[in-house]
């Protein structure tokens, strides 16, 4: 579960995790590994940290206490908790994707556009960008709708348009909180597919915040959360078989 | 419970909402001060001797006219930031099922009491300001006391202020009504009909066939001004079926050319609404008009050889067109960069969620300010180049004459031009997402 068959560390490995916001403790001493190419999903019942815990793996906001470290293939291991605001912003440009409830599309730019601004940010030059999201929304099924605005897109469809945002930088993390929590189940497991396909069906791991037993049930990896605790840890027998690569 | 307590309970200050209140407030209070200013300056003229008061008091009343428009846009702004910072109340009143009447009229109150409360600040203001504005010359003397207006004349202003909020809340209610998800409304780019055009061209015919024969209106002080203000009216009306189409044109031009995240963004959200970017930055326009045609046409009159009756009320009048001049384009690019700071906050707390998750995502508040920054600075210096470059050619004779004759008048026109814009590109940082934003996080 640590290493996958490669051999590889675990992508993401907290320990220790503490964080409290006045009197509430929303996490209490977590430990967790995170597998390359593994799917995680946080489940929890609402305010148990699930989407504190996401926001400190993804170095959003830092717990108080704990270590997180990231490392990824061929380079040298981050100490996140050790970065400064900055430095942490530019890591998570460029390292990891998200996806979020509400899309966070740019509603003046269009589909393509805003799956390029990921790509323009790094420094891709324009017209790459527009290329890569191109081709990155024809994979996802949304050919023929790179120049709608957001408006014009439905929520699944936004929904993908955020995913291709997230994986075509070629981050190797993809962390989504309640992703498909906005829409109804049959486009929810469209955009569940998807974001599997994407992610850990090209190699990479997805850590997703979930309500949904369902929805949880497609990852390889499920832990439980209650009052900032981990409670639970399984390995999705079916999933993780399938695919093989998580021990 | 009836509706007073009801708007006080959703309306009172609260700390959720105390950045648009203050800001609207503080809106209301300036246009009143700046409002209750003008109308001061243009009172004092009533002390002339009467015959200087027939030139001045037409000239003044062009004045307040002038600025009633960047007061318009000032006022509409802050109306619509109290609107905004109230729809989230609004409609959680509606789910409790408030009648959508009783939810109007809530609205109208609160929009109501802030403006009050906005004006009545103003009033203070400009009791604040008044001793400054009382240092202006005009007939060779400072205004002084003659600036301080009479009580009645405070409390038609103040009730005017309340008026006006209501009313745009109202209106803008209907909008809030129709569009409960409060979705961003689209405008396609405006495409100049042919009514337009001919009314742009007919216009610019008639401007350039007035201007290029001001030699002979040069008789008489009051044919010059009455060709001045004629051509400032219908200057004005050619600006604004022009502004639009002239920010959308420079907005595609910007889109093409965009090679940045910043710069892509700023150009789409100029052209997600030319019309509203140039409203905004309308009294800029207006103000580069203004400077060019009224400082060239002042700059000329106060020209040696072009004496008016030394010795009477008329060897102050070329001066004191520089003043007023000088008065309107301060004044009016207060107002500009006042409404910009403003509908930038209210845009920036409209999209707190959006610029928090874009952060999350990896993309740095300084690059939405950036965007954010440009889309209102390049229609400005659109507005103001576009219209400066225009009018200097409507009056070429005119203009270029000053350069030649009063080239310090000329200079103190356009450093004016210049501090305006710098004024209007401060007055938008208040709107900075990663100032306005993180201390509410
Ligand atoms: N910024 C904050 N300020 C204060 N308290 C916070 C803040 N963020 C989270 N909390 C508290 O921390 C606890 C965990 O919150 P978190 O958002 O992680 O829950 P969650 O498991 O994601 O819940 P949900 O399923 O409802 O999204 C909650 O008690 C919450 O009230
Ligand atoms: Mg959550």
């Amino acid at each position: 579960m640590l290493e996958n068959s490669l051999g590889h560390p675990p992508v993401l490995d907290a320990r220790g995790l503490y964080r409290s916001f006045g009197s509430t403790t929303a996490l209490n001493g977590i430990d967790l590994q995170i597998a390359l190419g593994q799917s995680l999903a946080i489940m929890g019942p609402s305010g148990s940290g699930k989407s504190t815990l996401l926001h400190a793996l993804a170095g959003i906001e830092l717990p108080d206490a704990g270590s997180i470290m990231l490392n990824l293939p061929g380079r040298a291991p981050v100490d996140i908790q050790g970065l400064k605001d900055k430095a942490r912003t530019k890591l998570r440009r460029e390292y990891f994707g998200f996806v979020f409830q509400s899309g966070l599309l740019i509603p003046e730019l269009t589909a393509e556009e805003n799956v390029a601004m990921a790509l323009m940010i790094n420094g891709v030059p324009r017209n790459a960008a527009i290329a890569s999201a191109g081709s990155a929304l024809a994979e996802l099924g949304l050919t023929g709708m790179e120049q709608r605005r957001i408006g014009q897109l439905s929520g699944g469809q936004q929904q993908r348009v955020a995913i291709a945002r997230a994986q075509v930088t070629g981050a190797m993390v993809v962390f989504a909180d309640e992703p498909t929590g906005a829409l109804d189940s049959t486009t929810g497991f469209e955009v569940l597919d998807t974001l599997l396909r994407c992610t850990v069906g090209a190699g990479k791991s997805l850590v997703m915040v979930t309500h949904d037993p369902n929805v949880a049930a497609r990852c390889d990896r499920i832990v439980q959360l209650q009052d900032g605790q981990l409670t639970s840890d399984s390995l999705h027998p079916s999933n993780a078989a399938k695919d093989g690569a998580q021990q | 419970m009836n509706i007073l307590h009801l708007s006080w309970m959703f309306g009172r200050p609260a700390k959720s909402r105390m950045a648009p209140q203050i800001l609207t407030a503080s809106a209301y209070a300036m246009v009143s001060a700046i409002l209750l200013i003008v109308l001061g300056g243009a009172y004092s003229f009533t002390s002339f001797e009467l015959e200087a008061q027939g030139t001045y008091l037409p000239l003044a009343i062009f004045a307040v006219v002038l600025l009633v428009v960047p007061l318009l846009v000032l006022g509409s702004a802050a109306a619509r930031l109290s609107a905004r910072s109230n729809d989230r109340a609004l409609s959680s009143l509606r789910l409790l099922g408030a009648t959508g009447a009783q939810i109007s009229l809530v609205a109208v109150l609160q929009a109501a009491g802030t403006a009050l409360a906005g004006a009545l600040a103003g009033i203070a203001l400009y009791f604040l300001a008044a001793p400054l504005a009382s240092l202006i010359p005009f007939q060779g003397a400072p205004i002084g006391s003659a600036i301080y207006l009479p009580l009645w004349v405070l409390a038609v202003a103040v009730a005017a202020i309340v008026l006006l909020s209501a009313g745009s809340a109202a209106a803008g209610l209907r909008k809030l009504v129709i569009t409960p998800l409060a979705v961003a409304t689209r405008s396609t780019v405006p495409t100049p009909s042919w009514l337009r055009a001919v009314i742009c061209i007919g216009g610019i015919l008639l401007l350039y066939a007035l201007f290029s024969n001001m030699g002979q209106f040069m008789q008489s002080i009051a044919a010059i001004i009455a060709v001045i203000a004629g051509g400032f009216g219908l200057g004005l009306l050619v600006m604004n079926l022009l502004g639009p189409y002239l920010v959308a044109k420079v907005g595609k031009g910007k889109l093409r050319k965009a090679s940045t995240p910043q710069q892509l963004l700023a150009a789409r959200m100029i052209l997600e609404s030319p019309v509203e970017s140039w409203r905004q930055v309308s009294g800029v326009a207006m103000a580069s008009f203004v400077a060019v045609v009224g400082g060239s046409g002042a700059a000329l009159m106060a020209s040696p050889g072009n004496e008016f009756g030394q010795g009477t009320w008329m060897e102050h009048v070329p001066a004191d067109i520089v003043t007023g001049v000088l008065v309107t384009l301060a004044i009016s690019f207060i107002c500009v960069a006042a409404s910009a700071a403003i509908s930038q906050s209210a845009s920036t707390l409209d999209r707190a969620p959006l610029y928090r998750g874009l952060n999350r995502l990896g993309m740095p508040y300084t690059t939405m300010n950036a965007a954010r920054t440009k889309s209102i600075m390049i229609p400005a210096l659109t507005a103001s180049i576009g219209f400066a470059i225009a009018s200097t050619i409507l009056v070429l004779p005119l203009a270029g004459a000053a350069v030649l004759l009063q080239p310090l008048t000329v200079i103190t026109v356009i450093a004016c031009v210049v501090l305006g814009l710098l004024l209007v590109r401060t007055a938008i940082s208040v709107a900075d997402p990663q100032k306005l934003l993180a201390s509410r996080e």
